[in-house]
């Protein structure tokens, strides 16, 4: 159930998402939110964690690239999604040829990240859901329609397959989901339900 | 049932009629096809029962579903779970289906494993997938850094956890290429065990063992050429030198060419079929076997079949040397081991767990004998009903793909439940009253709760609830639907909706619901497309040995009226029965015609399933 909110904390945008006013965006230029989006309370998102393009150059320095205005993208968020309060979304990290640089985080559509969840993910596929207190490693890959339980921390690198259940610390493959997993309405498929009753007032 | 609440789980009929039996089939399969109203076993079976609104007595609470009753937890399962037979008209759950596989794929590469691999393979990932050995976690493949980092990186790899910080450098192995890890590893461990090893044995036996020593051989030739090899080999190496300890997987081979050998050197008949495929592996074992079954049935004795026991089996001798793959104990038996494991340096940590050493070879004892384990494949799996045999679910072959090219879930026949506390204006005030907290309902004050069906078929359902009017099970609580009979209307085109500003079910306005006023008995409390919401009234009953009902507190404190676990939970069953028009497959056109003139058949379904309230609280 999301918490009772007061009149006017969530912001709307053009493309509809409710963006509560008490979150922590970083970076806003380098986060893209495919609408609809609700990024709740407290949430953290760190846009400022892009991938620098000096790195690029540094590696070579006869060719530098040409400056580009369009900023890079640290995060993508589908439609849908649900960034529940207190979740930090952090941009991967990698130490590549002794350079430490960051990575874009990919998130799909119709994804719930949990309370106080931590995604360092590369990408969550579609449909995927993060229970409360779970931490996705860095440079892990979800895929579409898998299920990370509450409190599980899934090891950096690490791929979950399509219709898994992930958990436990450092997460396994601890089941699938039903075939009807994701089907509107039901388990999985309740993300434009969850759109709707935010901001609302108490009572629904 | 570690949902939060609300929560809805439909009963599949099959715990009811557990085995399968080819009779039952025959019949599900005959009738209900060709009958213009297609009886269900389910439904006959409900059908015969007297309505549920009437049954107060006793005699009865067997016939009504008792979410509580250790069975249902075998037949309940949350409605995504469960699959629809087109041909039994039936709901499948898990336990009345058959699955077969349809590809193996690496959890952890996302590559398909073609099934002629996978045994050779041992089910797991041929590739660069490993887990570490001590947590489980993937290990990644990394360079050892370099502290130039802008220099080729032709250094050495090493697989590490990200986890717990695991290298394969903690058991002293690093590799020269990133790629094919696994056939390096293998060799690596080989060669770890057997320190001091001939050469041309090695040659020999690289083919076999890099494969499983837990696959079969692919073909016979390869089987024939490495029995001969195996052979030749103890012929000649036998007594010439003291061979070394061979490796666990070295000494498996090693023994099963072995044995393979002496039972194609014993084996009495050619041609005999147990001996070579089917895993009768000693002609002793076979001929014991053999004699059983001819001495237990009296016939054989009587025409005369056990003449043959008196032919003498063939001997069949044992492992004699360490080529072979004799290993013979240590002299001071386990006394290393237990010094090592008192000694200071290896201590707790030192030690493999007894979670650790489960995926391992069965002679590591010490943490630093632990090496990576490659990823074990998954499947895709298609799934039939198996009482008819009826393919219901069928995934595309490629691991990365999430479509399925059948895919019958129960979810697109049977109406979508969903479950919502009702938040009442209350009567003292105009203010609409807080949603009753459902993990803390108190007791012997009614709730009201709605309930949504969805409906995700192209015809209209015209649907029937029924619960029984108190809750089975100690804590008796008062349930009546307002409008237990009720259409649904039929699911129409996607854009529909969309263009419809998306009216779903759960999108109530809360000042609708207040001008809407209180729920009436008979009126269905709201309707869409393809849905129809009513409302159930709910009085929660009081706990045993709560206050609320006094007189049980002595009783309580002698432990034998004390709240069993999850008592306080209310969960109402619901029977859901549900007629539609459908229409006519092909082949029923010609038996159903006689009923309905323009190809519709009438259908139903009837089905029980549990609405999980809340939790009620132990005291007012």
């Amino acid at each position: 159930m999301p918490p009772k909110a007061a009149k006017g904390e969530y912001i709307e945008t053009d493309t509809g998402n409710k963006i509560s006013r008490r979150s922590q965006i970083h970076g806003t230029q380098h986060i893209i939110l495919g609408g609809k989006t609700v990024i709740q309370a407290e949430a953290v998102i760190r846009g400022d964690l892009y991938r620098l393009p000096s790195t690029a150059a540094s590696t070579d320095p006869n060719n530098p690239p040409p400056p580009s205005n369009t900023p890079s993208v640290a995060i993508t968020v589908g439609r849908y999604t649900y960034i529940s309060k207190s979740a930090i979304l952090r941009p991967p990290s990698r130490l590549h040829r002794g350079v430490h640089s960051y990575y874009p985080l990919k998130i799909g559509d119709h994804v719930f990240v949990g309370e106080s969840a931590v995604i360092e993910a590369a990408s969550l596929g579609n449909h995927v859901h993060v229970g409360a207190g779970a931490t996705v490693g860095s440079m892990a890959i979800i895929k579409d329609f898998a299920v990370v339980l509450d409190g599980a921390a899934v090891p950096p690198g690490m791929v979950v397959p399509s219709w898994c259940i992930v958990g436990g610390r450092p997460a396994r493959i601890v089941g699938e989901v039903g075939e009807g997993y994701g089907v509107e309405g039901a388990d999985g498929g309740m993300a434009r339900e969850r759109y709707r009753v935010v901001g609302k007032p108490a009572g629904f | 049932m570690s949902r939060p609440f609300p929560y809805t789980y439909i009963s599949c009929p099959c715990a009811d009629t557990p085995v399968p039996d080819p009779a039952r089939k025959r019949r599900s399969r005959g009738t209900p096809q060709k009958s213009p109203n297609p009886e269900q076993p389910n439904v006959d079976n409900e059908d015969k029962k007297p309505q549920e609104e009437e049954n107060e007595d006793e005699e009865e609470e067997e016939q009504t579903f008792d979410p509580r009753s250790p069975r249902s937890n075998f037949s309940l399962y949350p409605p995504e779970q469960l699959l629809y037979c087109e041909d039994c008209h039936q709901i499948k759950c898990p336990r009345c289906i058959t699955e077969e596989i349809v590809s193996w794929y690496c959890p952890n590469c996302l590559f398909e494993t073609p099934s002629s691999m996978v045994r050779s393979d041992g089910n797991r990932c041929g590739r660069n997938c490993f887990n570490c050995p001590t947590c489980t976690a993937p290990l990644a493949v990394s360079t050892i850094e370099n502290v130039t980092g802008n220099g080729s990186q032709q250094g050495p790899w090493v697989l590490s956890c990200g986890y717990c910080m695991w290298t394969t450098l903690d058991i002293g192995i690093k590799f020269d290429k990133p790629t094919n890890i696994r056939t390096q590893l293998q060799k690596m461990t080989d060669a770890t065990a057997t320190p001091s090893y001939d050469r041309s044995r090695q040659a020999s036996r690289t083919f076999g063992d890099l494969k499983s020593p837990l696959s079969s051989y692919a073909s016979i030739d390869e089987q024939s050429a490495s029995r001969e090899g195996s052979g030749e080999q103890s012929a000649t190496n036998e007594d010439t030198i003291p061979t070394p300890d061979l490796g666990t997987d070295a000494r498996f081979a090693a023994l099963k060419s072995f044995y393979r050998t002496q039972i194609s050197e014993t084996s009495t008949s050619p041609g005999d079929p147990l001996g070579s495929d089917l895993g009768f592996s000693s002609p002793g074992a076979l001929n014991r076997l053999m004699s059983l079954y001819a001495s237990s049935s009296r016939l054989s004795g009587l025409y005369g079949g056990n003449k043959k026991q008196k032919s003498k089996p063939p001997v069949m001798r044992e492992a004699l040397t360490s080529s072979e793959g004799l290993r013979i104990a240590p002299d001071n038996g386990d006394a290393d081991v237990i010094e090592r494991l008192g000694s200071q340096e290896c201590g707790w940590d030192g030690v493999a767990s007894i979670e650790q050493r489960q995926d391992q070879s069965p002679d590591v004892r010490f943490a630093d004998d632990l090496i990576p384990l490659p990823c074990l494949l998954r499947t895709k799996r298609a799934k039939r009903c198996k009482s008819c045999k009826h393919i219901l679910v069928k995934p595309e072959t490629k691991p990365q793909s999430t479509r399925f090219r059948i895919r019958l879930i129960a979810l697109s026949y049977i109406p979508l439940p969903t479950l919502r506390p009702l938040a009442l204006p209350s009567s003292s005030s105009m203010m609409s009253a807080p949603i009753p907290d459902l993990n803390s309902l108190p007791p012997l004050r009614p709730v009201h709760v709605l309930l949504t069906l969805k409906n995700h078929m192209f015809d209209p359902v015209r649907i029937t609830l029924a619960t029984p009017s108190v809750t089975p099970g100690r804590v008796a609580s008062k349930v009546t639907v307002l409008s237990p009979q009720f259409d649904i209307g039929a699911n129409s085109d996607v854009w529909d909706e969309a263009l419809q500003n998306a009216s779903a079910p759960v999108t109530g306005d809360p000042k609708l619901a207040t001008l809407r006023g209180v729920p009436e008995a008979g009126k269905v409390w709201d309707k869409g497309r393809n849905w129809t919401t009513v409302v159930l009234e709910v009085v929660p009953g009081t706990l045993p040995g709560s206050e609320a009902e006094g007189g049980n507190e002595v009783t309580a404190k002698d432990g034998t009226l004390a709240t069993q676990q999850d008592e306080d939970v209310l969960e109402i069953p619901v029977f859901v029965h549900m007629e539609w028009d459908a229409e006519a497959q092909l082949e029923q056109q010609n038996v159903g015609k006689a009923s309905k003139p323009d190809d519709l058949v009438a259908r139903e379904l009837a089905y029980w399933m549990v609405l999980g309230v809340g939790r009620i609280q132990a005291s007012l």
